[in-house]
């Protein structure tokens, strides 16, 4: 038979929506006119066969070939029925693939004449191998998407022994569009037709899949909750089960076991079984839960009574403090002093105590020898850029995350009730929006107040009353006065340099020698190579940078002896250049000769003292007093003050007065850069002046500090040990001093004193008299 | 997504013949008789020349073709439930190693097939 013997003509059913598939019986509604026709047309033959052919477009009612596919389906009417709403049913089996190769839509349905196009049976090992591959998924499938499928699905898949059949019963199961199963039908070969299915399946598959992950997934959140509290109940039973109680409850227990073996004050033991009476009631899981249980915690964690016993043993504990630190004999004095007291009343409240000094003399290293003096616990907090009232005082335990505050902390880790507690830095306290830590300060560090010190976080009285408070701070000017009136300041003072030599060869040369692993033989350092690195390599009142310095030449004659070097080396002040590199700091050394208008004068810095000079001059054609040399307001003042002091006795200096008339004045200060002020350099002005108007020069090896007032007293200044020092150091052998500061001269060492000769003036007039000789004669003339 | 679900109009793949070619299966009764066995095919409007029988071994196979033959002009039916075109049915006898000889009658629109085996 040819291809042509096997042309038929048939009468065409279109379909919409789907595909009717070769072996395949699929039950239709047939409601179209022309459809009705054709289904009645092919009744009335023999065979009751007809075409179904899928149409492209749905909205089509009346399609002609193009709205078709070019292939289709014979199939045969199984049966048909009509039922009331006037529309055909049928039941049609799909017998095999056709092509379309005419249609005619002349009759009152449409007519085509079709070719078979059956698709060869193939046997290769890829038909067979997709067929299984394609039969497995597809029963995946199906489970995944309908867990209860009836079995015979299942079965009649594993079943069909015609993969195309399979396929095409696949297809029929799975929702697959239409244009998807118009392709699989018009497959060119079984390969392909299954291909296809593989495709169509493995799509299916992961979609199913995601929809099965989403909804196991959202099922398994919800069953958390209830999966963790089904294991705390096995985690009970089985606790239980081993005679240990529940364990919240062992947790409880032992919580309570702890609170009844520490010693509490009866509030706070009170408070303590409150909230331990909470903690039990409330579930494992609560947060408060946990919040109540770090505050329980704390509570038995704070060293409550418990006091370290003091050492009153007091040769002990001065040997104690020399061995620590070189001279500082008024502190030191003071914390004997109260080593004394506590040994006669041990009730004694603990002073409260500011080191006040420059960076560098070892307050906060003062505070450890107290601590090892006595015995007790040291601790030490920084209060630098501190602005957060909480740090100190806590958080109220309301709060996420609350904290006790840095004091109780403290305490806490010192284990006693007692400790040195070292409150470093309190002038660099800072304060914002978050409050003032200066005002928590206020009731720390009141003895008064202090007894009864509340906690936020701890929320119960503490005693730090028997903390001794030590603060450190380099200046007073920033510290508010109500603190301030709080604490008994102890000024130390900068080092000279002779007892910087004593530091360096006492502590400092000895340590630097440790760190670097040399003996003591090994490196030497002898007074004038100190004395050299002292002046020329550090400018501190302190010992830090010579300390460093020491470091560095010890760490090079270290070097060298790891290089091989035997000899023992003695640091000489000119090898310092080596190993220092070159000299840092020129002194400002006494000018050789002054002129008119010039004075020396002292200040006090942080780092110690120095020398400054004071330079007059007058301005022909001027007017007015200038003033340059960034004098602070006060230095301003002393300045006019001296000025005005010198016109008002011209007569008695014999000064001519037209001079104020026809100059200006001006008034200078070096070095330009640095601010200057304060009431110290009062008597210094007035010599400059006077010896401006008089045209006699002041003694270049004067230097001259005081205040002045209008009536010419010489008032009392600071800073008398740093001054002179400075000038010692700068060569000045002879130094001008308001009476009053007669008794800092016991500040200066024995040897400073003796080498250098201090003048004590009462007024103006005996200022002027040392200090210009040419004015000499005129004063006491006057 | 879109959501995969079964068509409504699943198929009946129990119907479904055994073979291509074939439509429909006639209902068939299997007597056991004192000298063999007789089956029973229902065969209604079937030309006797559109029948096929075979036997083979132990199998009993019929094929052929129910054409409708009440075909007028200007009819159209109401309602069809008869199936027509090819039909195709194979009994296996059990516990019998051979069909030895066969008898075939028609009547009433029944097939009756008489089955003599050989081991019975």
């Amino acid at each position: 038979m040819t291809d042509q013997d096997k042309l038929q003509t048939l009468p065409v059913l279109p379909i919409k929506n789907t595909v009717l598939f070769p072996y395949l019986l699929m039950p239709l509604a047939v409601g179209r006119p022309a459809s009705v026709a054709a289904v009645e047309a092919a009744l009335v033959t023999e065979d009751k066969e007809i075409l179904v052919v899928s149409q492209r477009n749905n909205s089509v009612e009346s399609p002609s070939q193009d709205d078709l596919y070019p292939i289709g389906t014979r199939a045969v009417i199984k049966r048909m029925s009509r039922p009331q709403d006037g529309n055909l049913e049928v039941i049609v089996l799909g017998l095999e693939r056709v092509v379309l190769v005419r249609l005619d839509a002349s009759g009152p349905y449409l007519q085509a004449t079709a070719r078979p196009l059956p698709l060869p049976t193939e046997t290769s090992p890829e038909v067979e191998a997709l067929h299984r591959e394609v039969a497995e998924l597809a029963a995946n499938v199906l489970q995944l998407a309908q867990p209860n499928a009836p079995a015979e699905l299942t079965r009649v898949i594993a079943a069909a022994e015609d993969p195309l059949r399979l396929a095409y019963m696949l297809a029929s199961v799975l929702s697959l569009d239409l244009e998807r199963e118009q392709t699989l039908l018009e497959a060119e070969s079984q390969v392909d037709a299954l291909r296809l299915m593989h495709t169509y399946l493995r799509h299916e598959h992961q979609v199913l899949d995601l929809r099965s992950q989403i909804a196991s997934q959202a099922q398994s959140e919800m069953s958390k909750e209830q999966r963790e509290y089904l294991l705390r109940q096995q985690m009970r039973a089985i606790q239980q089960e081993l005679g240990g109680g529940n364990p919240e409850q062992a947790d409880m227990n032992m919580l309570r076991e702890r609170l009844t073996k520490v010693e509490l004050p009866p509030e706070v033991r009170k408070e303590a079984e409150r909230e331990l009476g909470r903690l039990e009631r409330l579930p494992n899981g609560s947060p408060e839960h946990h919040v109540i249980r770090t505050y329980l915690e704390f509570i038995l964690e704070l060293p409550w009574g418990v006091n370290t016993q003091d050492v009153l043993d007091i040769p002990h504990a001065r040997q104690v403090l020399d061995e620590d630190h070189f001279d500082l004999t008024e502190v030191k004095e003071r914390i004997l002093e109260h080593l004394g007291v506590l040994k006669l009343n041990p009730q004694a409240k603990a002073p409260i105590l500011c080191f006040l000094g420059p960076p560098g003399v070892g307050k906060t290293s003062l505070g450890q020898s107290i601590a090892r003096a006595l015995g007790r616990k040291f601790e030490r907090l920084s209060l630098g850029g501190l602005h957060d009232e909480s740090e100190l005082r806590g958080h109220r335990r309301t709060y996420i995350g609350a904290m006790p505050g840095r004091i109780v902390q403290a305490i806490r880790r010192a284990e006693s009730m007692n400790p040195v507690m070292m409150l470093d830095e309190i002038d660099k306290v800072g304060h914002d929006f978050r409050g003032d830590p200066a005002s928590a300060l206020l009731e720390i560090l009141d003895p008064e107040q202090n007894k009864t010190f509340r906690d936020n976080y701890l929320d119960l009285p503490f005693d730090l009353s028997k903390v001794f408070f030590v603060t450190t701070a380099n200046t007073l000017d920033t510290i508010p006065r109500a603190l301030l009136d709080r604490m008994e300041v102890l000024r130390l003072p900068g080092y000279s340099e002779e007892e910087k030599i004593e530091i360096a060869k006492r502590y400092l040369i000895p340590r630097q020698l440790r760190e670097t692993g040399l003996q003591a033989d090994q490196c030497q350092f002898p007074d004038d190579a100190l004395r050299h690195i002292i002046a020329r390599y550090t400018r501190e009142a302190g010992v830090r940078q010579l300390e460093r310095s020491i470091g560095r030449v010890a760490r090079k004659i270290a070097l060298r002896f790891a290089e091989g070097k035997t000899d023992p080396v003695t640091v000489q002040p000119d090898d310092l250049g080596e190993f220092l590199g070159p000299e840092r700091f020129n002194q400002e050394q006494a000018r050789k000769t002054l002129p008119a208008g010039v004075a020396t004068g002292l200040a006090w810095t942080e780092a110690g003292g120095d020398v400054l000079y004071v330079e007059a001059t007058l301005l022909p054609d001027g007017r007015g007093l200038t003033l340059t040399g960034q004098l602070g307001d006060v230095m301003q003042e002393s300045v006019r003050a001296a000025q005005s002091y010198i016109w008002s006795h011209a007569e008695e200096l014999g000064i001519d007065r037209s001079l104020f008339r026809r100059y200006g004045l001006h008034v200078h200060v070096p070095a330009g850069a640095i601010p200057k002020d304060g009431p110290s350099a009062g008597i210094t002005m007035a010599a400059a002046l006077a010896s401006l108007y008089t045209h006699a020069p002041v003694r270049q090896d004067t230097a001259l500090t005081g205040e002045i007032t209008l009536t010419g007293l010489v008032l009392p200044v600071g800073g008398i040990k740093e001054k002179v020092l400075a000038a010692r150091r700068a060569g000045i052998k002879r130094v001008i001093l308001p009476k009053d500061n007669r008794k800092d001269m016991r500040d200066l060492s024995e040897t400073v004193r003796n080498e250098m000769e201090f003048v004590f003036a009462e007024d103006v007039g005996d200022v002027l008299r040392e200090a210009v000789p040419l004015l000499t004669g005129k004063l006491k003339a006057a | 997504m879109r959501d995969v679900t079964f068509k409504r109009s699943t198929l009946i793949f129990a119907a479904a013949p055994a073979q291509a070619e074939t439509w429909w299966q006639p209902y068939a009764d299997v007597y056991r008789m004192r000298d063999g066995w007789l089956v029973k095919f229902e065969l209604a409007g079937v030309r006797p020349e559109d029948i096929r029988v075979e036997v083979a071994g132990r199998r009993v196979h019929i094929s052929g073709v129910r054409r409708d033959w009440v075909l007028e002009e200007g009819s159209s039916h109401y309602c069809m439930e008869i199936a027509y075109n090819r039909f195709e049915r194979m009994i296996d006898l059990p516990g019998v190693e051979r069909i030895s000889r066969a008898g075939i009658d028609y009547r009433d629109g029944i097939l009756l097939v008489r089955l003599s085996t050989k081991g019975d």
